[in-house]
Protein backbone atom coordinates (compact mmCIF):
# COMPACT_ATOMS: atom_id res chain seq x y z
CA UNK A 1 0.00 0.00 0.00
CA UNK A 2 3.11 2.12 0.05
CA UNK A 3 2.19 3.09 -3.41
CA UNK A 4 -0.95 4.99 -2.35
CA UNK A 5 0.22 7.01 0.25
CA UNK A 6 0.98 9.41 -2.91
CA UNK A 7 -2.09 8.34 -4.59
CA UNK A 8 -4.26 11.22 -6.08
CA UNK A 9 -8.33 10.31 -7.00
CA UNK A 10 -9.38 12.23 -10.33
CA UNK A 11 -12.63 13.26 -9.73
CA UNK A 12 -15.27 14.56 -12.84
CA UNK A 13 -17.66 17.33 -11.07
CA UNK A 14 -21.06 17.65 -13.04
CA UNK A 15 -21.82 21.63 -12.19
CA UNK A 16 -25.35 22.63 -12.79
CA UNK A 17 -24.90 25.67 -14.19
CA UNK A 18 -27.15 28.09 -12.01
CA UNK A 19 -26.05 26.79 -8.67
CA UNK A 20 -23.13 24.65 -8.20
CA UNK A 21 -21.17 26.27 -11.08
CA UNK A 22 -21.21 29.49 -9.27
CA UNK A 23 -20.55 28.16 -5.96
CA UNK A 24 -17.21 26.65 -7.08
CA UNK A 25 -16.55 30.21 -9.06
CA UNK A 26 -17.41 31.47 -5.97
CA UNK A 27 -14.83 29.12 -3.93
CA UNK A 28 -12.39 30.16 -6.17
CA UNK A 29 -12.82 34.05 -5.82
CA UNK A 30 -12.89 33.68 -2.12
CA UNK A 31 -9.85 32.33 -2.43
CA UNK A 32 -11.03 28.68 -0.36
CA UNK A 33 -8.95 25.81 -0.78
CA UNK A 34 -10.04 22.91 -2.28
CA UNK A 35 -8.07 19.89 -3.64
CA UNK A 36 -6.60 19.84 -7.28
CA UNK A 37 -8.49 16.63 -7.77
CA UNK A 38 -11.53 17.69 -9.28
CA UNK A 39 -12.27 18.11 -13.27
CA UNK A 40 -15.39 20.59 -13.82
CA UNK A 41 -18.05 20.16 -16.36
CA UNK A 42 -20.39 22.63 -16.70
CA UNK A 43 -24.38 21.05 -17.24
CA UNK A 44 -27.37 23.38 -18.00
CA UNK A 45 -28.96 21.86 -15.03
CA UNK A 46 -28.24 18.76 -12.90
CA UNK A 47 -31.40 17.21 -14.72
CA UNK A 48 -29.69 17.01 -17.82
CA UNK A 49 -27.25 14.33 -16.22
CA UNK A 50 -27.93 11.16 -17.47
CA UNK A 51 -26.52 8.13 -16.06
CA UNK A 52 -24.61 6.99 -19.05
CA UNK A 53 -22.73 10.58 -18.30
CA UNK A 54 -21.75 8.92 -14.52
CA UNK A 55 -20.89 5.76 -15.93
CA UNK A 56 -18.75 7.19 -18.96
CA UNK A 57 -16.58 9.17 -16.37
CA UNK A 58 -16.20 5.39 -14.39
CA UNK A 59 -15.56 3.37 -17.33
CA UNK A 60 -12.84 6.17 -18.45
CA UNK A 61 -11.04 5.28 -15.35
CA UNK A 62 -11.98 8.39 -13.17
CA UNK A 63 -12.13 7.14 -9.62
CA UNK A 64 -15.34 9.10 -8.79
CA UNK A 65 -18.08 11.85 -10.01
CA UNK A 66 -20.15 14.47 -8.23
CA UNK A 67 -23.29 15.53 -9.82
CA UNK A 68 -24.27 19.03 -7.79
CA UNK A 69 -27.56 21.36 -8.24
CA UNK A 70 -29.35 24.10 -6.70
CA UNK A 71 -31.35 23.18 -3.73
CA UNK A 72 -34.97 21.13 -3.77
CA UNK A 73 -37.22 23.94 -4.62
CA UNK A 74 -34.18 26.41 -5.67
CA UNK A 75 -34.42 24.73 -9.29
CA UNK A 76 -33.95 27.24 -12.59
CA UNK A 77 -36.21 24.90 -14.58
CA UNK A 78 -38.79 24.36 -11.51
CA UNK A 79 -38.07 20.82 -11.40
CA UNK A 80 -34.83 19.44 -12.85
CA UNK A 81 -33.07 18.85 -9.16
CA UNK A 82 -35.92 17.10 -8.89
CA UNK A 83 -35.41 14.74 -11.61
CA UNK A 84 -32.05 14.42 -10.72
CA UNK A 85 -32.90 13.46 -7.38
CA UNK A 86 -34.44 10.67 -8.65
CA UNK A 87 -31.84 9.65 -11.04
CA UNK A 88 -29.25 9.27 -8.35
CA UNK A 89 -30.50 7.28 -5.81
CA UNK A 90 -31.78 4.86 -8.00
CA UNK A 91 -28.15 5.19 -9.95
CA UNK A 92 -26.10 4.89 -6.75
CA UNK A 93 -28.29 2.33 -5.27
CA UNK A 94 -28.07 0.03 -8.69
CA UNK A 95 -24.19 0.28 -9.13
CA UNK A 96 -23.67 -0.47 -5.72
CA UNK A 97 -25.92 -3.61 -6.79
CA UNK A 98 -23.80 -4.21 -10.05
CA UNK A 99 -20.41 -3.79 -7.75
CA UNK A 100 -19.57 -0.40 -7.20
CA UNK A 101 -18.67 0.96 -4.32
CA UNK A 102 -21.33 3.42 -3.87
CA UNK A 103 -18.58 6.08 -2.69
CA UNK A 104 -17.52 6.37 -6.02
CA UNK A 105 -20.73 7.72 -7.11
CA UNK A 106 -21.59 11.29 -5.05
CA UNK A 107 -24.01 13.69 -5.03
CA UNK A 108 -24.79 17.17 -3.34
CA UNK A 109 -26.91 20.65 -3.29
CA UNK A 110 -24.10 23.46 -3.37
CA UNK A 111 -26.09 27.13 -3.90
CA UNK A 112 -24.15 30.07 -5.34
CA UNK A 113 -23.64 31.36 -2.45
CA UNK A 114 -22.21 28.24 -0.57
CA UNK A 115 -18.26 29.17 -2.49
CA UNK A 116 -17.76 27.46 1.00
CA UNK A 117 -19.44 23.91 1.23
CA UNK A 118 -18.35 23.02 -2.34
CA UNK A 119 -14.95 23.19 -1.22
CA UNK A 120 -15.90 21.73 1.81
CA UNK A 121 -17.73 18.39 -0.23
CA UNK A 122 -15.21 18.14 -2.53
CA UNK A 123 -12.38 17.88 0.05
CA UNK A 124 -14.48 15.22 2.09
CA UNK A 125 -15.19 13.18 -1.50
CA UNK A 126 -11.73 13.37 -2.30
CA UNK A 127 -10.20 12.47 1.56
CA UNK A 128 -12.92 8.92 0.78
CA UNK A 129 -11.91 8.37 -2.49
CA UNK A 130 -8.38 8.02 -1.21
CA UNK A 131 -9.76 5.80 0.71
CA UNK A 132 -10.93 3.38 -2.19
CA UNK A 133 -7.97 3.30 -3.77
CA UNK A 134 -7.41 3.60 -7.56
CA UNK A 135 -10.25 2.51 -10.10
CA UNK A 136 -9.14 -0.17 -11.56
CA UNK A 137 -13.11 -1.92 -12.49
CA UNK A 138 -12.34 -2.02 -15.82
CA UNK A 139 -8.67 -2.99 -15.93
CA UNK A 140 -7.64 -6.03 -17.24
CA UNK A 141 -4.20 -6.29 -16.25
CA UNK A 142 -4.26 -4.38 -12.86
CA UNK A 143 -3.10 -1.35 -14.42
CA UNK A 144 -6.22 0.82 -14.52
CA UNK A 145 -7.46 2.78 -17.52
CA UNK A 146 -5.82 5.96 -15.99
CA UNK A 147 -3.92 6.57 -19.83
CA UNK A 148 -7.16 6.60 -21.49
CA UNK A 149 -7.47 10.08 -19.57
CA UNK A 150 -3.94 11.58 -19.64
CA UNK A 151 -4.12 11.42 -23.84
CA UNK B 1 -61.15 -25.44 -10.24
CA UNK B 2 -57.95 -25.65 -12.09
CA UNK B 3 -56.50 -24.72 -15.56
CA UNK B 4 -56.18 -27.78 -17.85
CA UNK B 5 -55.85 -27.95 -21.44
CA UNK B 6 -60.03 -27.47 -21.97
CA UNK B 7 -59.78 -24.23 -20.41
CA UNK B 8 -56.72 -23.25 -22.94
CA UNK B 9 -58.91 -24.41 -25.41
CA UNK B 10 -62.57 -22.58 -24.89
CA UNK B 11 -60.13 -19.71 -23.91
CA UNK B 12 -58.73 -20.14 -27.78
CA UNK B 13 -62.31 -20.65 -29.21
CA UNK B 14 -63.60 -17.23 -27.76
CA UNK B 15 -60.38 -15.30 -28.60
CA UNK B 16 -60.56 -16.19 -32.02
CA UNK B 17 -64.26 -15.23 -32.24
CA UNK B 18 -63.80 -11.60 -30.90
CA UNK B 19 -60.97 -11.02 -32.74
CA UNK B 20 -63.06 -12.04 -35.99
CA UNK B 21 -65.83 -9.89 -35.08
CA UNK B 22 -63.32 -6.77 -34.44
CA UNK B 23 -61.87 -7.25 -38.22
CA UNK B 24 -65.38 -8.09 -39.44
CA UNK B 25 -66.90 -4.75 -38.04
CA UNK B 26 -63.94 -2.66 -38.81
CA UNK B 27 -62.86 -1.78 -35.12
CA UNK B 28 -59.73 -2.34 -35.85
CA UNK B 29 -57.24 -2.98 -38.68
CA UNK B 30 -55.21 -5.37 -37.55
CA UNK B 31 -55.00 -8.14 -34.84
CA UNK B 32 -51.72 -8.63 -32.56
CA UNK B 33 -51.63 -12.09 -31.32
CA UNK B 34 -49.48 -15.74 -31.25
CA UNK B 35 -49.78 -18.45 -34.00
CA UNK B 36 -48.51 -21.66 -33.43
CA UNK B 37 -44.38 -21.70 -33.67
CA UNK B 38 -42.63 -23.51 -36.68
CA UNK B 39 -40.88 -26.16 -33.65
CA UNK B 40 -43.59 -28.07 -30.93
CA UNK B 41 -43.76 -25.74 -27.82
CA UNK B 42 -42.97 -22.15 -29.28
CA UNK B 43 -45.04 -19.52 -30.44
CA UNK B 44 -44.92 -16.85 -33.38
CA UNK B 45 -45.96 -13.56 -33.44
CA UNK B 46 -49.25 -13.53 -35.83
CA UNK B 47 -49.71 -9.60 -37.41
CA UNK B 48 -52.97 -9.67 -39.92
CA UNK B 49 -55.54 -7.86 -41.55
CA UNK B 50 -57.32 -11.42 -42.61
CA UNK B 51 -60.28 -12.31 -41.05
CA UNK B 52 -59.44 -16.02 -42.09
CA UNK B 53 -55.92 -16.20 -40.49
CA UNK B 54 -57.66 -15.37 -36.93
CA UNK B 55 -58.64 -18.71 -36.56
CA UNK B 56 -54.35 -19.61 -36.43
CA UNK B 57 -54.71 -17.47 -33.26
CA UNK B 58 -53.32 -19.75 -29.72
CA UNK B 59 -53.70 -18.97 -25.83
CA UNK B 60 -51.54 -21.90 -24.46
CA UNK B 61 -48.51 -22.33 -22.07
CA UNK B 62 -45.98 -20.96 -24.36
CA UNK B 63 -47.32 -17.42 -25.54
CA UNK B 64 -44.21 -15.46 -23.82
CA UNK B 65 -43.55 -12.74 -26.15
CA UNK B 66 -44.23 -9.76 -25.19
CA UNK B 67 -46.27 -8.03 -28.08
CA UNK B 68 -46.78 -4.72 -26.86
CA UNK B 69 -43.40 -3.88 -28.90
CA UNK B 70 -45.37 -3.90 -32.11
CA UNK B 71 -47.15 -0.96 -30.99
CA UNK B 72 -44.64 1.16 -31.59
CA UNK B 73 -44.31 0.41 -35.30
CA UNK B 74 -47.54 -0.64 -36.58
CA UNK B 75 -49.99 2.34 -36.95
CA UNK B 76 -53.51 2.31 -37.28
CA UNK B 77 -56.37 0.68 -35.10
CA UNK B 78 -54.95 -1.93 -33.50
CA UNK B 79 -56.75 -5.36 -31.51
CA UNK B 80 -53.81 -6.59 -29.41
CA UNK B 81 -53.44 -9.51 -27.65
CA UNK B 82 -52.25 -9.01 -23.64
CA UNK B 83 -50.99 -10.99 -21.04
CA UNK B 84 -50.84 -9.58 -17.30
CA UNK B 85 -47.34 -7.86 -18.25
CA UNK B 86 -47.42 -7.01 -21.36
CA UNK B 87 -50.59 -5.07 -20.52
CA UNK B 88 -48.21 -2.92 -18.36
CA UNK B 89 -45.84 -2.36 -21.13
CA UNK B 90 -49.18 -1.18 -22.92
CA UNK B 91 -50.46 1.19 -19.86
CA UNK B 92 -46.32 2.68 -20.48
CA UNK B 93 -46.55 2.96 -23.92
CA UNK B 94 -49.79 4.99 -23.33
CA UNK B 95 -48.05 6.93 -20.00
CA UNK B 96 -45.29 8.13 -22.15
CA UNK B 97 -47.33 8.89 -24.81
CA UNK B 98 -46.13 6.64 -27.79
CA UNK B 99 -50.18 5.41 -28.45
CA UNK B 100 -53.51 6.39 -27.57
CA UNK B 101 -55.66 4.84 -25.67
CA UNK B 102 -58.62 4.80 -28.12
CA UNK B 103 -56.47 3.37 -30.92
CA UNK B 104 -56.00 0.14 -29.31
CA UNK B 105 -58.06 -2.66 -28.64
CA UNK B 106 -56.68 -4.85 -25.53
CA UNK B 107 -57.58 -8.64 -25.68
CA UNK B 108 -56.82 -9.53 -22.30
CA UNK B 109 -55.77 -13.28 -20.85
CA UNK B 110 -55.46 -13.79 -17.63
CA UNK B 111 -52.69 -15.02 -17.48
CA UNK B 112 -51.44 -18.63 -16.15
CA UNK B 113 -48.01 -18.31 -16.37
CA UNK B 114 -45.79 -19.31 -19.01
CA UNK B 115 -43.71 -22.29 -19.24
CA UNK B 116 -39.76 -22.00 -19.70
CA UNK B 117 -39.24 -24.63 -21.78
CA UNK B 118 -35.46 -24.82 -20.78
CA UNK B 119 -36.42 -25.39 -17.40
CA UNK B 120 -38.03 -28.47 -18.33
CA UNK B 121 -35.17 -29.53 -20.69
CA UNK B 122 -32.93 -29.06 -17.66
CA UNK B 123 -35.08 -30.87 -15.41
CA UNK B 124 -35.80 -34.42 -17.57
CA UNK B 125 -32.35 -33.92 -19.24
CA UNK B 126 -34.29 -33.61 -22.64
CA UNK B 127 -34.13 -32.23 -25.98
CA UNK B 128 -37.52 -30.55 -26.76
CA UNK B 129 -37.78 -32.06 -29.90
CA UNK B 130 -38.01 -35.61 -28.49
CA UNK B 131 -41.22 -34.55 -25.87
CA UNK B 132 -44.55 -35.49 -27.32
CA UNK B 133 -46.75 -32.94 -25.62
CA UNK B 134 -46.65 -31.28 -22.26
CA UNK B 135 -50.37 -30.47 -20.54
CA UNK B 136 -50.99 -28.27 -17.64
CA UNK B 137 -53.02 -30.46 -14.79
CA UNK B 138 -53.89 -28.52 -12.38
CA UNK B 139 -51.07 -27.38 -10.01
CA UNK B 140 -48.80 -29.94 -12.23
CA UNK B 141 -47.28 -30.28 -15.79
CA UNK B 142 -47.61 -33.37 -17.80
CA UNK B 143 -44.87 -34.35 -19.94
CA UNK B 144 -45.13 -36.98 -22.45
CA UNK B 145 -42.02 -38.26 -24.13
CA UNK B 146 -40.65 -41.92 -23.58
CA UNK B 147 -42.43 -41.38 -20.31
CA UNK B 148 -44.74 -39.79 -18.34
CA UNK B 149 -43.22 -37.36 -15.87
CA UNK B 150 -45.18 -34.80 -13.60
CA UNK B 151 -44.04 -31.98 -12.68
CA UNK B 152 -44.97 -29.56 -10.18
CA UNK B 153 -45.65 -26.45 -12.19
CA UNK B 154 -43.58 -23.91 -9.82
CA UNK B 155 -40.38 -25.64 -11.15
CA UNK B 156 -41.38 -24.75 -14.64
CA UNK B 157 -42.45 -21.15 -15.12
CA UNK B 158 -40.52 -18.66 -15.67
CA UNK B 159 -38.61 -16.53 -12.89
CA UNK B 160 -40.64 -13.40 -13.77
CA UNK B 161 -44.25 -15.30 -13.81
CA UNK B 162 -43.39 -16.47 -10.50
CA UNK B 163 -42.48 -13.61 -8.92
CA UNK B 164 -45.83 -12.02 -10.75
CA UNK B 165 -48.10 -10.33 -8.78
CA UNK B 166 -50.76 -8.69 -11.48
CA UNK B 167 -51.21 -11.92 -13.80
CA UNK B 168 -54.69 -10.02 -14.58
CA UNK B 169 -54.24 -7.61 -17.15
CA UNK B 170 -54.23 -3.69 -15.70
CA UNK B 171 -56.07 -2.58 -18.71
CA UNK B 172 -58.15 -4.12 -20.92
CA UNK B 173 -61.51 -4.25 -23.32
CA UNK B 174 -61.98 -8.09 -23.13
CA UNK B 175 -61.00 -10.11 -20.56
CA UNK B 176 -60.30 -13.80 -21.96
CA UNK B 177 -60.78 -15.97 -19.26
CA UNK B 178 -62.37 -14.52 -15.85
CA UNK B 179 -59.95 -15.99 -12.70
CA UNK B 180 -56.11 -16.75 -12.96
CA UNK B 181 -54.53 -19.79 -12.00
CA UNK B 182 -51.06 -18.52 -11.77
CA UNK B 183 -49.09 -20.17 -8.95
CA UNK B 184 -46.58 -18.44 -7.46
CA UNK B 185 -43.32 -18.50 -5.90
CA UNK B 186 -41.61 -15.63 -4.84
CA UNK B 187 -38.56 -17.06 -3.43
CA UNK B 188 -37.88 -19.08 -6.13
CA UNK B 189 -38.04 -16.15 -8.49
CA UNK B 190 -35.42 -13.82 -6.64
CA UNK B 191 -33.05 -16.99 -6.63
CA UNK B 192 -30.47 -15.78 -8.81
CA UNK B 193 -30.81 -12.08 -7.24
CA UNK B 194 -30.33 -13.52 -3.97
CA UNK B 195 -27.30 -15.24 -4.76
CA UNK B 196 -25.96 -12.02 -6.54
CA UNK B 197 -27.02 -10.04 -3.54
CA UNK B 198 -25.55 -12.31 -1.30
CA UNK B 199 -21.70 -11.63 -2.45
CA UNK B 200 -19.31 -9.10 -1.38
CA UNK B 201 -19.00 -5.84 -3.61
CA UNK B 202 -15.79 -7.28 -5.74
CA UNK B 203 -17.11 -10.78 -6.17
CA UNK B 204 -20.49 -9.03 -7.18
CA UNK B 205 -17.87 -6.93 -10.25
CA UNK B 206 -16.44 -10.04 -11.09
CA UNK B 207 -19.54 -12.15 -11.62
CA UNK B 208 -20.83 -9.66 -14.22
CA UNK B 209 -17.73 -9.19 -15.63
CA UNK B 210 -17.48 -12.90 -16.04
CA UNK B 211 -21.53 -12.53 -17.22
CA UNK B 212 -20.67 -10.01 -19.87
CA UNK B 213 -17.41 -11.67 -21.35
CA UNK B 214 -20.09 -14.17 -23.19
CA UNK B 215 -21.88 -11.13 -24.56
CA UNK B 216 -22.04 -10.98 -28.40
CA UNK B 217 -23.74 -7.43 -28.13
CA UNK B 218 -26.62 -8.68 -30.51
CA UNK B 219 -28.72 -5.99 -28.84
CA UNK B 220 -31.71 -8.78 -29.11
CA UNK B 221 -32.19 -7.46 -25.33
CA UNK B 222 -32.39 -3.84 -26.61
CA UNK B 223 -34.91 -4.86 -29.80
CA UNK B 224 -37.39 -6.39 -28.05
CA UNK B 225 -37.53 -4.29 -25.11
CA UNK B 226 -41.14 -2.66 -25.93
CA UNK B 227 -40.00 0.63 -23.84
CA UNK B 228 -36.54 0.99 -25.75
CA UNK B 229 -37.85 2.52 -28.74
CA UNK B 230 -35.49 5.69 -28.84
CA UNK B 231 -34.87 6.44 -32.62
CA UNK B 232 -31.25 6.28 -31.97
CA UNK B 233 -29.87 4.38 -28.87
CA UNK B 234 -26.74 5.91 -27.32
CA UNK B 235 -24.58 2.77 -28.34
CA UNK B 236 -24.85 3.78 -31.80
CA UNK B 237 -24.45 7.78 -31.23
CA UNK B 238 -20.72 8.48 -32.65
CA UNK B 239 -20.69 12.56 -31.81
CA UNK B 240 -19.53 11.71 -28.75
CA UNK B 241 -19.21 7.98 -29.07
CA UNK B 242 -20.04 6.56 -25.73
CA UNK B 243 -18.86 3.25 -26.37
CA UNK B 244 -17.10 0.99 -28.51
CA UNK B 245 -19.00 -0.84 -31.16
CA UNK B 246 -16.69 -3.91 -30.55
CA UNK B 247 -17.96 -6.73 -27.88
CA UNK B 248 -15.61 -6.11 -25.04
CA UNK B 249 -16.79 -6.97 -21.56
CA UNK B 250 -16.24 -3.38 -20.38
CA UNK B 251 -18.68 -1.47 -22.68
CA UNK B 252 -20.95 -4.90 -22.74
CA UNK B 253 -21.56 -4.18 -19.29
CA UNK B 254 -21.44 -0.45 -19.60
CA UNK B 255 -24.25 -1.04 -22.58
CA UNK B 256 -26.25 -3.26 -20.26
CA UNK B 257 -26.04 -1.11 -16.85
CA UNK B 258 -26.74 2.29 -18.95
CA UNK B 259 -29.77 0.27 -20.68
CA UNK B 260 -31.37 -0.33 -17.33
CA UNK B 261 -30.74 2.82 -15.72
CA UNK B 262 -32.82 4.18 -19.09
CA UNK B 263 -35.64 2.04 -18.66
CA UNK B 264 -35.71 2.17 -14.53
CA UNK B 265 -39.31 2.63 -13.48
CA UNK B 266 -40.35 1.87 -17.17
CA UNK B 267 -39.40 -1.95 -17.28
CA UNK B 268 -42.46 -4.05 -16.15
CA UNK B 269 -40.93 -7.52 -15.69
CA UNK B 270 -41.95 -8.92 -18.82
CA UNK B 271 -38.43 -11.26 -19.28
CA UNK B 272 -38.02 -10.73 -22.99
CA UNK B 273 -34.53 -9.68 -22.60
CA UNK B 274 -33.33 -12.53 -20.49
CA UNK B 275 -35.59 -14.88 -23.18
CA UNK B 276 -34.07 -13.49 -26.12
CA UNK B 277 -30.61 -13.51 -25.28
CA UNK B 278 -28.48 -16.07 -27.52
CA UNK B 279 -25.70 -16.27 -25.00
CA UNK B 280 -27.85 -16.49 -21.81
CA UNK B 281 -27.13 -13.78 -19.74
CA UNK B 282 -29.10 -13.48 -16.52
CA UNK B 283 -30.40 -10.17 -17.45
CA UNK B 284 -33.37 -10.43 -15.29
CA UNK B 285 -31.37 -10.26 -12.20
CA UNK B 286 -30.54 -6.56 -13.77
CA UNK B 287 -33.61 -5.71 -15.28
CA UNK B 288 -35.94 -7.24 -11.72
CA UNK B 289 -33.42 -5.64 -9.42
CA UNK B 290 -34.10 -2.00 -10.55
CA UNK B 291 -38.01 -2.76 -10.32
CA UNK B 292 -37.31 -3.76 -6.97
CA UNK B 293 -34.77 -0.42 -6.24
CA UNK B 294 -37.58 1.93 -7.76
CA UNK B 295 -40.66 0.42 -5.65
CA UNK B 296 -38.23 0.25 -2.74
CA UNK B 297 -37.27 4.11 -3.18
CA UNK B 298 -40.48 5.74 -4.94
CA UNK B 299 -43.06 2.97 -4.22
CA UNK B 300 -43.48 3.35 -7.98
CA UNK B 301 -44.58 0.30 -10.14
CA UNK B 302 -44.59 0.71 -13.79
CA UNK B 303 -47.65 0.50 -15.53
CA UNK B 304 -50.03 -0.11 -12.45
CA UNK B 305 -51.73 3.07 -12.82
CA UNK B 306 -52.61 4.71 -16.52
CA UNK B 307 -53.46 7.66 -14.92
CA UNK B 308 -49.69 8.23 -13.22
CA UNK B 309 -47.35 10.24 -14.19
CA UNK B 310 -43.45 8.68 -14.78
CA UNK B 311 -40.78 7.68 -13.00
CA UNK B 312 -39.43 11.07 -13.24
CA UNK B 313 -41.91 13.38 -14.03
CA UNK B 314 -43.50 12.56 -10.50
CA UNK B 315 -41.35 13.64 -7.60
CA UNK B 316 -42.32 14.99 -4.49
CA UNK B 317 -40.35 17.70 -2.70
CA UNK B 318 -39.93 15.87 0.28
CA UNK B 319 -38.79 12.31 -0.39
CA UNK B 320 -34.86 10.41 0.22
CA UNK B 321 -32.86 12.80 0.98
CA UNK B 322 -30.20 10.54 2.11
CA UNK B 323 -27.47 10.13 -0.69
CA UNK B 324 -27.37 14.05 -1.38
CA UNK B 325 -24.92 16.07 0.69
Amino acid sequence: MAQQLDYEPKLVALLCRWCSYAGADLAGTSRKKYPANIGIIRVPCSGRVDPLFVFKALRMGFDGVLVSGCHPGDCHYQTGNYRARRRMVITKRFLEYMGIDPRRIQASWVSASEGSKFAEVTSEITHELKEIGPNELFSDNGKGTRTEITK
Amino acid sequence: MNYSLTTEKELEQKLQSEAHALLKDGCCDYIIGFEQGSLPFTTTPLITKNQEDVNRLVVNSFIVNNLSHFLNEIKGRIGIVVKGCDSRSVVMLMTENRIKREDIFILGISCPGMIDLNKVELLLSKNSEDLEDITREGNNVVVLSDSKEILPITDVLYDNCLGCNAPIPQEYDILIGEASYLVTDKEASQRKINLVKSLSTEERWQYWKDEFKRCIRCYACRNVCPVCYCEQCFVEETEPRWLSPAPNWQDNLMFQVVRNLHVAGRCTDCGECERSCPVRIPLRSLTREMYDIVVDSFGYEAGKDKDAPSLMAGYESSEVEGVFR
